[in-house]
């Protein structure tokens, strides 16, 4: 599937506790399909998927301007042993789709110690990121509310969703929501304020030879 | 990192991923080798020569005059030059850019230039800030493996040159002067330059010949090198280059060391024999680009040359023919017939470079235009270079003829080089 034909190349990260449902929910969103069997992630792996994205207005209302985008979407081990590996992965995404079980209080309790993962892994202090509710169809195990996760997700100032890989229940939606949010920071990025952006822009011209020199410049 | 805390099975398993990832990144890297060269191509159009002087008179994009009071143009907030209303970009009076800066910004978001960038103020960059943690794991778990990849090849010189001297003058201008005010300068020097020693700056055959052969000196590791810091050439190192390209034209290998080449010295330059071989560059060269993938061969058709300078300036006399090779190796030499007295030479002649598909990565076609003299004399008519890994053979617009600018010799730090200050 993979040729040169498209306007960006998006790497999203998904990431949160073994078993909460990362590899589902991801083979939900590229392939449209639900495998109900546990297969732990062998430390790292990911999707693929292109997508049209229209580009919107600050105020919400599109421009008209489609792009073609092009989505890696890694998925990587919940388990404890692979850790090292996968938090290493991190700095290499873009985004991050931070997933936790609904059935499972433990999950959702892990979510602050990811974050901090996060913060100290990814390429900047305050990624895009989304949290993701997996398994919502499981309504009878239900064991995080959604007032719950709601305010945590506020506290964090990121959006929220309830999905179900089983379903695909808001699953596109999340992923969607996330492309959005890393499309904005992309423009906002090289928009910066003159006085920053000379200097961010004034190191960036410079190659790996002087990557020494190159934290001074800033 | 590494992972020898994998089981043996688990490591082949990531691996394979990483090889995945890999062909990915491969295909990524083409697609920003071939943005960056259109933006380049963009910045060659507007591009200045000898003819017109540099000032403000003129729209710093698409060179047609401005008024006093009339159509007088307005400064780009982005390279604060004075550009005409019709080479503008962006809504509003005050949000506009020239469509140079308007690229260029386009480029950073779509090659995700802007990712590296805000990841370098959080990590430091210790060595290839393209380079991912994938990446590296693999190189280091360098297992032989079935699936083939390609692996990346050496950048084309020209970026290489830039690099070595890239450093003060990076530092020396705030970015938002931008990359033209780099070149400002430049044009200065080419004209208290061109005054005095231009003939003494043309480029003659023996010395071409020597800096030939420093290329094929280079060593592997020279070339691996070079590889780790150039997979893709950086925006910044583009405008460099364009400095060069943009006094294409202009009098000869001149703008080459105005460009900024201090670190070269020119001893042996202005050599007797260069005062009598040497040309100004012009013209242009139509070549079509085929690959046929039934008998892997790359077929180049040269199909004519216009306005060529005169070979031999004081008789008018000018005997082309077009020479071909691949670069970086300098492989599969080929030469068309030489035409007899004629500045706009018709060849139409293919000629068939043997060489498998995904070799053709990282390569560059390098086709000389030259009079051949008496004595088995010839003398350098202009050359075009083109990027082969970026060219979509199977698109029909990237069959056509197209009729490409002579520029002078840009392939070895030495040539056009003087001592400057």
């Amino acid at each position: 599937m993979t040729d040169g034909d498209y306007d960006y190349l998006i790497k999203l990260l998904a990431l949160g506790d073994s078993g909460v449902g990362k590899t589902t929910f991801l083979y939900r969103y590229t392939d449209n399909k639900f495998n109900p069997k546990f297969i732990t992630t062998v430390g790292i792996d990911f999707r693929e998927k292109r997508v049209v994205y229209t580009q919107t207005n600050p105020n919400g209302t599109t421009t008209g301007k489609t792009f073609k985008v092009h989505l890696q979407l890694w998925d990587t081990a919940g388990q404890e042993r692979f850790r090292s590996l996968t938090t290493a992965f991190f700095r290499d995404a873009m985004g991050f789709l931070l997933m936790f079980d609904l059935t499972s209080q433990q999950s959702f309790l892990n979510v602050r110690n990811w974050m901090s993962q996060l913060q100290a892994n990814a390429y900047c202090e305050n990624p895009d990121i989304v949290l993701v509710g997996n398994k919502a169809d499981l309504a009878d195990q239900r064991e995080v509310q959604e007032k719950q996760a709601k305010e945590l997700a506020d506290k964090y100032g990121i959006p929220y969703f309830e999905t179900s890989a089983a379903t695909g229940a808001e699953v596109d939606k999340s992923v969607i929501t996330l492309l959005d949010l890393v499309m904005k920071r992309m423009e906002q990025c090289v928009d910066k304020p003159p006085a920053d952006s000379a200097n961010g822009n004034g190191a960036t011209k410079l190659t790996d030879s002087q990557s020494s020199e190159k934290k001074c410049a800033c | 990192m590494d992972l020898s805390f994998l089981q043996a099975l688990e490591r082949e398993r990531v691996l394979e991923v990483l090889q995945r990832d890999k062909q990915l990144r491969i295909i990524e890297e083409d697609r920003i080798r071939r943005m960056k060269y259109d933006l380049q191509e963009l910045r060659r159009k507007g591009a200045k020569s000898f003819t017109r002087q540099y000032g403000e008179r003129t729209c710093a994009r698409c060179q047609r005059p401005l008024g006093k009071f009339w159509n007088s143009g307005a400064v780009c907030r982005g390279c604060s030059h004075r550009i005409c209303s019709r080479c503008r970009v962006g809504v509003g009076a005050a949000e506009w850019k020239c469509t140079v800066c308007h690229a260029y910004r386009e480029v950073k978001i779509r090659s995700g230039e802007w990712f590296l960038e805000q990841r370098a103020l959080k990590f430091a960059v210790t060595t290839d800030k393209f380079e991912t943690v994938g990446e590296k794991l693999l190189k280091t778990y360098n297992v032989l493996s079935h699936i083939s990849v390609v692996p990346p090849t050496p950048p084309p010189h020209m970026e290489f040159r830039f690099l070595s001297r890239s450093g003060d003058l990076k530092y020396s201008k705030p970015f938002n002067k931008s990359m033209e005010d780099l070149m400002v300068p430049a044009v200065v020097q080419l004209k208290k330059i061109s005054t005095s020693q231009t003939d003494l700056l043309r480029v003659d055959d023996g010395r071409r010949n020597s800096s030939f052969s420093t290329q094929k000196s280079l060593s592997d590791t020279d070339i691996n090198k070079s590889k780790l810091l150039f997979k893709v050439p950086s925006l910044p190192n583009l405008f460099k280059k364009n400095k060069d390209s943009d006094h294409e034209g202009s009098s000869t290998g001149a703008e080459e060391e105005t460009s900024g080449g201090s670190e070269y010295s020119g001893g042996q330059r202005g050599s007797i024999s260069s005062l009598f071989e040497n040309v100004s560059i012009s013209g242009e060269l139509e070549l079509a680009l085929n690959y046929n993938s039934k008998s892997s061969c790359l077929e180049i058709t040269v199909s004519a040359c216009r306005n060529l300078t005169y070979g031999n300036a004081k008789k008018k006399k000018c005997h082309p023919f077009v020479k071909l090779c691949v670069l970086p190796e300098k492989s599969g030499k080929m030469k068309t017939a030489v035409k007899r007295y004629t500045t706009d030479p018709v060849f139409n002649e293919v000629l068939k470079y043997h060489i498998e598909r995904p070799l053709l990565f990282g390569k560059r076609l390098q086709a000389s235009v030259w009079h051949s003299g008496t004595l088995k004399r010839k003398v350098f008519l202009g050359e075009v270079l083109i990027p082969l890994d970026g060219w979509r053979f199977e698109d029909k617009i990237a069959q056509r003829f197209n009729w490409y600018p002579l520029c002078p010799k840009t392939e070895s730090p030495e040539e056009g080089a003087v001592e400057q200050d």
